[in-house]
């Protein structure tokens, strides 16, 4: 990604210079060549940047520091270092199952503006909450964990499909499947990002250090 | 339209854009949720608000006709 963001630097930046160029001597628009510069200058590349501009920002709020960034999801951030592997995020995390660089998206596909309209309306909501109203002490999701989110990566591996505890009643992989067992709500893998167990817990240190 | 007041036009839309383009190569350096709406609602803004300038001097422009006749 860091290409189109040059291309887009790039582009901000001959934008600027043509428009700059107009602003001191529009008196060129008078000629043909003039009018279709400043067409180009001040309509056709301003959008493009624009559009550019927007689809950067889409990456980069997929990223894990986009994420982090808020204060309320600090403790969240913490738990993906949690040194223990029955806490399904951190053992997902640290062990490269999910990108490190995108690990909230990752698992959190439908979220605010990747969701549908209501998740959407739902993220502006929670920038009014940001800014203007009382974040609350502890976040929760609006729905149960949707299966699908696991399903997009463990759907077809041979450790999902046959795994002992997956396969021990025959009614169970289905029930998965159909997201009417859930994965993280049914006491098979319920230790998720549990920000109160932070205080007691012990952290793997990323390299080593 | 006189030269004048179609030159401040431009002038006008030019550095609106420019404005919203220099809050949009700023708020790129930046992740995190305020770069977004400052992206969208300021630069965007600039930039919508100077390309409306710009096609409203193009419309309001007098044809050369017109100009000649009188």
């Amino acid at each position: 990604m860091a290409g189109t963001a040059t291309y887009l630097i790039v582009l901000i930046l001959v934008s600027i210079a043509l428009i700059g160029y107009l602003v001191i001597r529009p008196s060129i628009t008078a000629t043909k060549g003039g009018k279709i510069l400043a067409f180009v200058a001040l309509l056709v590349l301003p959008v493009l940047a624009g559009g550019m501009g927007a689809s950067e920002h889409l990456e980069h709020s997929k990223s894990t520091r986009f994420c982090l960034s808020c204060h309320v999801m600090e403790d969240y951030g913490k738990s993906l270092q949690i040194d223990d592997k029955s806490f399904i995020p951190a053992v997902h995390y640290q062990n490269n199952l999910v990108p490190r660089d995108q690990a909230c998206y990752t698992c959190h596909t439908d979220y605010t503006m990747y969701g549908g309209l209501n998740s959407k309306l739902r993220g502006l909501r929670h920038v009014y909450v940001q800014y203007l109203g009382t974040v609350p002490q502890q976040i929760r999701l609006y729905r149960p964990y949707n299966n699908r989110e696991c399903l997009h990566c463990h759907l077809g591996a041979r450790s999902f499909e046959e795994g002992a505890t997956h396969t021990q009643d025959p009614k169970t992989l289905p029930l998965v499947k159909a997201n009417q067992l859930g994965c993280t709500s049914s006491e098979c893998h319920n230790y998720v990002h549990d920000i109160g167990k932070l205080k007691e817990a012990t952290f793997w240190k990323e390299g080593g250090k | 339209m006189q030269p004048d007041k179609l030159e401040r036009r431009l002038r006008l839309a030019g550095i609106l854009i420019i404005a919203g383009l220099l809050v949009e190569l700023f708020s790129l350096r930046w992740s995190h949720p305020t770069a977004f709406l400052v992206f969208i609602m300021l630069g965007g803004g600039l930039i919508g608000i100077g390309i409306l300038v710009y096609l409203y001097t193009l419309v309001s422009r007098e044809p050369m006709k017109a100009q000649t006749n009188k």
